[in-house]
Parts: C-alpha cells; sequence; structure tokens
C-alpha cells in the first residue's frame, strides 16, 4: 500500500528579484519518516521551509498537507492543520520566561492537541529538560536549551510535520546527540520530521532519507549511504560543481 | 485654443499637487529610506526652513540665498538632533516615532511662545501668465523642476557619490559595512542632517505659498506621510516619485470637483487602499519591475 | 476564584497584599473625597479620571501588543460628537443619553474595525500604523473645523465648526441625572472597572498573546494565531476605551470642540502612557490622574510653557525612563521588600 506523504510540493518555484531561491522543487516526504534536506549556504533550504510554512508565498507550484492544497493558506491556517516550524535564527520569545513561552505556545481550545500529540509534547519536556525552569526568562537558558525550548514550543501545537532549520547549529557534539535522541524519539510516536542540518554526523544519526538542494533545485535524494558516496554531491559542497 | 489652456491647466494642477507632494515628503524619504526612522518632527523642520526663509527674506536677503541658508541651519540642527537624541534610537522603531513626535512638539509649541502665533509672510515670487482663460504662477512652474531636479540630484548622489556608496552599504547591512571600515556612524549623522536640510529647504520653498505660523509644520504632516506610505520602504526614491504621482493623480480631479479637504479625504482613502493591495508600498512594486527588466 | 487568580496575575503592577491594602486605601480616599473636596474640586478630579480608559487603552495597544497609535483621540471625539448629536436630538425622552452613549460606543467600534481592517489585514510595517492613525486624526479635525456652517446642521444640533458643539446633554438614567458629584462617581466606578477589566484581560491568554505578538509577530502567528484578528481585536477594544472617555468627557464638559481632537490633545496621551510605563496598566492610571492634574494647574496658572514641558517631559522619559517614571518607582529595591524575584518580563522593544 502506497502511503500519503505526510507534506509535499509540486514544482514549487520562487524568486527573490533576479535571484531563484526556489526553482522547480518537487519534494515528497511520507508520514512518519525522518528527512534531511542538506545543501551548501544559500541553496534554498530555509526558503523552501518558508514557502512550505506560508511565510513567503510561492511564485508558481502547489504544497500540498497531508493530501491537502495548502499553497494559497496564511501561515497560521497551515500550522493549525498539523505544521510546526523553528526558525534558523532561534525565534522563541527571549524576554518572557519558560512558562510563559510554552503557555503561549499551547493554543487554547485546538482540536489538534489530541492524546498522542499531547503525549509527545510531554515526553519532549521532559527529555529537553524543561519542566524544572519554569520562571527563567528565555534569554538566560543556555543555547542549546534554547533551540530545545522552540521545538517544544512547536510541539505544543500538536502537530503532525514539523520543519526545523538548523536546530542544532552552535551545539557541542554531546548536546546534537542528545537533541538526535529526542528527535528519534519523537518519531518512534508519529511525528514527521523534516530537518535542515550542515552536521553530516548528526544526519547519519537520523535520517531516513536525504534530499541535496543546489541552487534551488534538488540536486539529489536518497538513502544517506546513497548521497555520501555520491561523488557530486562532495564537489557541490566543496564548491566544484 | 481654450482646449489647449484647459490641457495644460490640468496638467498644471497635476504638477503642483504632485510637487507639492514630493516637496513635502523628500526629507522624510531620505531618512526612512537610509535610517529607518520615520522623522514625526519633519512639518516642524520644514516650519524651521520656513521660518529662516521668511526672516532674512524680509531683512532683504534674495529668496534663493534664503533658501540656501534654510537648508545649511536646518541641516545643522538635524545634525545636533542626530547626536544629542535619535542615535539612540535606532533599531527601536516606535521608541523613534514616540521621541521624534516629543520634538515636534517641543518645536512648535516652542516657536509659538517665542514668535507668536503669526508671522507676515513673502509674496510669491515671480507674476503669473495666462493661457486662454487659464492662469498659472511662475512660481509654482518653477517649483514643479525643482522637485524633479532634487530628485535628480539625490538619485546622482547615492549613485556616483562616495558617500552616496557608503550609505548605499550602510543602509543594507549596517554591520557589515561596519566591518568594512565604513563609519556607520557618521553616514546616520549625515544622513539626517541631509534629511533636515531637504526638509528646511523645502519648507523654505514652499513658504511663499502657504501662512506662516508655529503649527504651519501640520499640513504638510497628512501629505508627507500618506506619500511615504503609499511609496514603501522598497526603494524610497523610487517610491516617491511614484506615490507622488499617483497621489496627484487621485487628488487633483477629485479636489478640482470636491474641494481641498475631500482631496485631502481621497488621498487618505489611497493610502488604505494601497496598504491593503500591496502592502509594501508601490515603491516595492516598481523596484520589481525595473529589476525583472534588467534582469531580462 | 479564577477571576481572582487573573486578577492578580504577573501583567501588571502590584500582587502583594501591602499592596492590595495600599490600593484599597486609595480607592476608599478617592470614594470618600466629597468628604474633604468641593463639588468644584470634585468635578475637576472627574477630568482627569476620565482621561484614564483612553490612556488603558492605548496601554494595550501599544505596551502589550506594540502597536502604536497616535490617533486615540479621534475615537475619543467621535464618541463624543455622536453622544452630541444622538442624545442632543433625543432631548425628549429620558433614554437619550444611554442611547447617545450606546451609539458612540458602537460607531468607534465601526470606524476601529474598519480601519484596523484595511491596516492589520495588510500586514503593514511597524511604522505604518501610527502614520496613519496621525493622519485620520487630522483628517477629522480638519473635517470637523469646516462644519461651522448651517448646512452641518444634524436634527437639532449644530455641528458647530471651531466653535465646536454646545449644550450637550449630561448623562441620566430615568430621571437621575449625573451630575457634580453624582457624575464623579461615576466616571470613578467606570474607570476602576475599566482598570480591572483591563488588568484581567491582560492577565488572560489574550493578554498573553498580546505579548507574543509584540515580541514576535511570526513566531506568533507560526505557532498558528490569526495575528491579524488579535491585533484589530485590541484596537477595536482601544477605540472604544477612548470613545468611552469621549463620552465621559462631553457628559462633563457639556461641549466638545474640533480642538480636543488636534495635534496637541493627540500627543498627550503618548505622554502618560510613556510616563507611566506601557506595559504597565496601574502605572498608566496614575500618571494619567497625576499628569492630568499638572496639565491642568500649570494652564490655570495661565503658564503658557504648559504644551513644551509636557513634550520636554516625553523626550526626558523617553532618554532615561524608557520603561516609565511610575514603573521605574515601583521597581526600586524598597528597604521593606524582601522578594527578588525579576518583576516579571520586560519589553525592551521599545
Ligand atoms: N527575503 C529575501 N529577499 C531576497 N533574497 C533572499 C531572501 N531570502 C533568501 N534570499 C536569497 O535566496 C537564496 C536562498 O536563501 P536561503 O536562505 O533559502 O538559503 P539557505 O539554503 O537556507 O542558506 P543557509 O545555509 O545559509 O541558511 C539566497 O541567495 C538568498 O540570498
Ligand atoms: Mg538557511
Amino acid at each position: 500500500m502506497k502511503m500519503q506523504p505526510a507534506i509535499s510540493t509540486v514544482n514549487l518555484t520562487k524568486r527573490f528579484g533576479g535571484v531563484i531561491a526556489t526553482d522547480g522543487v518537487d519534494l515528497s516526504v511520507s508520514s512518519g519518516e525522518i528527512r534531511c534536506i542538506i545543501g551548501p549556504n544559500g541553496a534554498g533550504k530555509s526558503t523552501l521551509f518558508a514557502l512550505l510554512c506560508g511565510i513567503h508565498a510561492p511564485d508558481g507550484g502547489e504544497i500540498l498537507l497531508g493530501g491537502r492544497d495548502v499553497t494559497r493558506l496564511p501561515a497560521f491556517r497551515r500550522v493549525r492543520l498539523g505544521l510546526g516550524l523553528t526558525f534558523q535564527t532561534n525565534r522563541a520569545y527571549h524576554n518572557l520566561t519558560i512558562a510563559q513561552n510554552l503557555e503561549i505556545a499551547r493554543r487554547r481550545n485546538s482540536a489538534r492537541v489530541d492524546s498522542d500529540a499531547l503525549r509527545r509534547y510531554q515526553h519532549a519536556i521532559g527529555l529537553f529538560e524543561l519542566d524544572q525552569l519554569t520562571d527563567l526568562p528565555a534569554r538566560a537558558l543556555p543555547h542549546h536549551q534554547l533551540q530545545w525550548l522552540e521545538i517544544a514550543m512547536v510541539l505544543a501545537g500538536g502537530p503532525d510535520v514539523i520543519l526545523l532549520d538548523e536546530p542544532t547549529a552552535g551545539m557541542s557534539p554531546e548536546e546534537t546527540m542528545q537533541t538526535a535522541s529526542v528527535l528519534r524519539t519523537l518519531n518512534g510516536m508519529g511525528l514527521t520530521i523534516v530537518v535542515v542540518e550542515h552536521d553530516i554526523a548528526f544526519v547519519r544519526e537520523i535520517a531516513h532519507r536525504v534530499t541535496v538542494l543546489h541552487e534551488g533545485r534538488i540536486f539529489a535524494e536518497g538513502s544517506v549511504a546513497e548521497i555520501t558516496a555520491h561523488e557530486d554531491v562532495r564537489n557541490i559542497y566543496l564548491g566544484r560543481a | 485654443m481654450d482646449t489647449l489652456g484647459l490641457l495644460a491647466s490640468i496638467l498644471y494642477q497635476f504638477g503642483t499637487n504632485a510637487a507639492f507632494l514630493l516637496l513635502a515628503a523628500i526629507g522624510l524619504v531620505v531618512i526612512l529610506g537610509m535610517m529607518n526612522i520615520i522623522n514625526l518632527a519633519h512639518g516642524e523642520l520644514m516650519m524651521m526652513g520656513a521660518y529662516i526663509a521668511t526672516i532674512v527674506t524680509h531683512r532683504g536677503i534674495p529668496f534663493p540665498l534664503a533658501v540656501l541658508l534654510a537648508f545649511l541651519l536646518v541641516a545643522m540642527f538635524g545634525a545636533a538632533l542626530e547626536r544629542v537624541i535619535i542615535r539612540r534610537f535606532y533599531g527601536h522603531e516606535l521608541g523613534a516615532l514616540v521621541v521624534t513626535w516629543g520634538i515636534s512638539l517641543i518645536m512648535g509649541q516652542g516657536t509659538l511662545l517665542f514668535f507668536g502665533p503669526f508671522m507676515p509672510s513673502i509674496g510669491i515670487p515671480g507674476g503669473s501668465f495666462s493661457l486662454g482663460a487659464y492662469s498659472f504662477a511662475t512660481y509654482w512652474i518653477v517649483l514643479i523642476g525643482v522637485s524633479a531636479i532634487l530628485i535628480a540630484a539625490l538619485w546622482w548622489i547615492y549613485q556616483n557619490t562616495r558617500f552616496g556608496l557608503m550609505a548605499r552599504a550602510t543602509m543594507q547591512k549596517a554591520a557589515m559595512a561596519e566591518a568594512l571600515g565604513v563609519n556607520t556612524d557618521r553616514v546616520y549623522m549625515l544622513t539626517f542632517a541631509l534629511g533636515s536640510g531637504l526638509a528646511g529647504a523645502c519648507g523654505a520653498l514652499l513658504a511663499p505659498t502657504v501662512s506662516i505660523s508655529p503649527l504651519m509644520g501640520q499640513q504638510f504632516v497628512a501629505p508627507a506621510f500618506i506619500t511615504v506610505v503609499v511609496g514603501g520602504a522598497a526603494n524610497v526614491l523610487l517610491g516617491a516619485i511614484g506615490s507622488s504621482l499617483l497621489l496627484s493623480a487621485v487628488k487633483t480631479p477629485v479636489g478640482l470637483l470636491f474641494g481641498a479637504f475631500i482631496g485631502t479625504v481621497a488621498l487618505l482613502l489611497t493610502a488604505l487602499i494601497i496598504i491593503r493591495l500591496m502592502p509594501n508600498g508601490v515603491s516595492f512594486y516598481l523596484q520589481r519591475f525595473t529589476e525583472r527588466r534588467v534582469g531580462a | 476564584m479564577r477571576l481572582l487568580h487573573l486578577v492578580n496575575g504577573g501583567e501588571d503592577l502590584g500582587r502583594s497584599r501591602w499592596f492590595w491594602i495600599g490600593f484599597a486605601a486609595v480607592i476608599l480616599a478617592l470614594v470618600a473625597l466629597p468628604l474633604y473636596q468641593t463639588e468644584f474640586e470634585a468635578s475637576n478630579a472627574s477630568y482627569y479620571l476620565l482621561n484614564i480608559p483612553l490612556a488603558l487603552g492605548l496601554s494595550m495597544l501599544w505596551g502589550y501588543c506594540g502597536i502604536l497609535s497616535f490617533g486615540q483621540v479621534a475615537y475619543f471625539g467621535i464618541a463624543g460628537y455622536a453622544y452630541g448629536v444622538i442624545a442632543g436630538n433625543l432631548t425628549e425622552t429620558s433614554w437619550g443619553p444611554l442611547v447617545g452613549s450606546v451609539g458612540g460606543l458602537l460607531l468607534c467600534a465601526a470606524v476601529g474595525a474598519i480601519f484596523g481592517y484595511f491596516v492589520f489585514f495588510g500586514r503593514v510595517q511597524g511604522w505604518i500604523v501610527p502614520i496613519l492613525t496621525l493622519v485620520f486624526t487630522l483628517l477629522l479635525e480638519t473635517f470637523l473645523g469646516q462644519t461651522a456652517g448651517y448646512q452641518w446642521r444634524i436634527g437639532a444640533v449644530q455641528l458647530g465648526g471651531y466653535n465646536g458643539m454646545t449644550g450637550i446633554p449630561p448623562f441620566q438614567i430615568g430621571n437621575f441625572i449625573f451630575q457634580g458629584y453624582a457624575f464623579y462617581f461615576f466616571a470613578l466606578s467606570l474607570t476602576v472597572a475599566v482598570y480591572f477589566i483591563s488588568r484581567i484581560l491582560m492577565n488572560a491568554h489574550f493578554g498573553k498573546i498580546m505579548i507574543a505578538i509584540r515580541e514576535d509577530v511570526l513566531r506568533t502567528e507560526t505557532l498558528g494565531y490569526d495575528v491579524r484578528f488579535y491585533q484589530l481585536g485590541v484596537f477595536v477594544l482601544a477605540a472604544m476605551l477612548a470613545g468611552l472617555s469621549g463620552l465621559l468627557y462631553v457628559q462633563w464638559g457639556n461641549y466638545i470642540t474640533p480642538s480636543q481632537v488636534g495635534l496637541l490633545p493627540a500627543a498627550l496621551p503618548v505622554i502618560w502612557v510613556a510616563v507611566g510605563g506601557r506595559n504597565r496598566l496601574l502605572a498608566v492610571a496614575i500618571a494619567t490622574y497625576l499628569l492630568n492634574w499638572i496639565n491642568y494647574t500649570l494652564s490655570e496658572a495661565g503658564n503658557q510653557y504648559a504644551p513644551v514641558i509636557m513634550g520636554a517631559l516625553l523626550l526626558l522619559v523617553m532618554l532615561f525612563f524608557p520603561r516609565g517614571i511610575i514603573v521605574a518607582i515601583a521597581e526600586l529595591r524598597w528597604p521593606w521588600r524582601r522578594d527578588v524575584t525579576p518583576v516579571s518580563v520586560q519589553d525592551r522593544s521599545a
């Protein structure tokens, strides 16, 4: 039986002035998958996320979330349909306390937060060691925990699919592996995860499949082994293609 | 003959309105575009320019010289303001708004205390001529030309001078420009001085056409700010040209048919509709359009 | 119980028992005011009080939600004029003032909603809202100023151009007319009620979302909130509170002129809110009362410098007490204060 993709795009395109940041991308992430997106700086990874989440409007193409066309929906509607996003630069509310951050993130009367989602959220809070720290302002957190806080905030909305833009940037190797392990656990609880990442050790640790973006296009796609063996992928990372 | 006169008259009205909007907005535009600061004391800086020009013209100084003097003095005042107050509010958009609003209050009310409620204005220089049944003030024709020259000059400064280059670098990435050795601090001060000076000069230029009073700055607030809002911040010079032409195209017929007040109301309505349809202002689209052309 | 909890939440000044004792004492002193002040002084106090709803609305809008408005006096004027027109045409009945009040508030809500729809649903940049509110206010003043002619007569009421609208009926329920001390109690109870409602609202989930929007619009939207809707909501609320102040103003002074909607009156609420501390309701209420008192005392003494002094005060506060003077005083380490918990969250964005 072929599963419906959790999130997918058809010929997605975005221009900024003369720059084509996303160029005819056909991406399809299955439900329950951990997908890593890699690519050199400026490849269009963050732009792709912004398009998926509705922060930018595409110039062409379609976005399907759970089979439903969401191309024209504003960001908050997509979130209510089960999408979550963290930003490349941390955007937890740095001036608010951790309790406030999480309280804002838990929307009232949201039908999304079913028992599965709630379990994932509470589990993550525990694993991220955020449950003890309620009255601390977020800006007082160490960097890695601030990243975790933003992930926890996204989980509070009860998403089916989360998009994480370089969640482990700036973390120590141990913290990176700890993040990987939490994400794997959450994935085991039914969460689909799409993550932009440069750290190949992290990618090896969690990715089911890897998509390589280059100059706005999908350059290659496959398992971790296939991608790391790919000669051209190494070349674009070294700037030779 | 008379259709020609009518056409000329409509064109003249259109040009007058566009020139007024552009002159009222230009100093504001320079400061917004470069520093992302809305200067609510803009109207009062124009008032200051008008006062300077009026006072020295009454003392017998030729009007063009008076305008130049207004530019210089108000620019110096602007530089001082930037040093002492404005610089503390970079990156605090709303804080800057509030603080410049406080400055405008002090300037307006202070002038009222010092100079009283009225000052005899200077007559419009140059005469008028007529074409058929329609008459045209030479001075307004000159103002239309002056506003075109001002815009062209600003454009040239940004494209071709060292200051322009540094200013554009600062505008795009202040931190990066700083790292590359641009003294962003000075660029900001000079920009604020330039914007203030332009406000002063434009106030002086418009002084013969309006009545001179301490609260005269208020009459420039609506047109200037609407022009800026409609123009947007993507490319302020382009935006200022586009929006003053667009707004004049709205105001001229509405004003002719229903009077000046309804004309100004039409401006506000246009602004509301424009921001609903194109939240980034017309400059965003003009910019995209020119980029497409260049890219193609 | 839950309501009590919200009243005592962390988004306003003062949560301790001693604070509430002091608060009660001040309210008591205000209630007892007729015992030690003349009717004239009570009438002045009414004027200081009646500006507080407007200021609280601006505080929620600007201090909590990060939307600056220079145009709150526009809604003040709209409600005042609407009341004048409606109540002035219904002088035969005892319920005219009530209808006028409701009509004024509804008109404010409608105008605020239309204006807010264009502004917030266009998702404009932060600086555009204050500019457009300012332009709106200026146009309203210009419009009202040119209504001197006889054609600007609505029913029995003359709009009156710069001479203003006179003879506006006082508030009345049944046969009871609110004047003198009665009006003072009316204004006091409305003000206190508005304060508590605002405080509850800002401590509730709604208030949390206001703060979230102030801190980061995009993050809040991508947590699933329709930011535009909340912005519109608080904008309409602030418009109605400004309208409430406008109603009280015309019921108090029985007249209104376009200069109430001018640039100088438009600046004053921003000053009250900034001087108090924009994201602390109680500080705003206190500053509004005190500054109105000072302003009145200055201009009563024939001091023409009052507007300049107010402007200078605004400058000084923005430069040296960006979080507000009253807030700065409240957060001093008083010797008897033991709690060293960081006093909630600070808004650094200005
Ligand atoms: N808002 C914007 N306006 C103009 N150009 C943009 C904008 N956002 C992105 N770009 C351009 O689009 C291209 C892709 O940028 P994007 O941020 O998506 O890359 P990325 O793969 O996330 O890079 P990084 O690894 O550095 O995060 C770049 O050339 C960038 O300059
Ligand atoms: Mg990126």
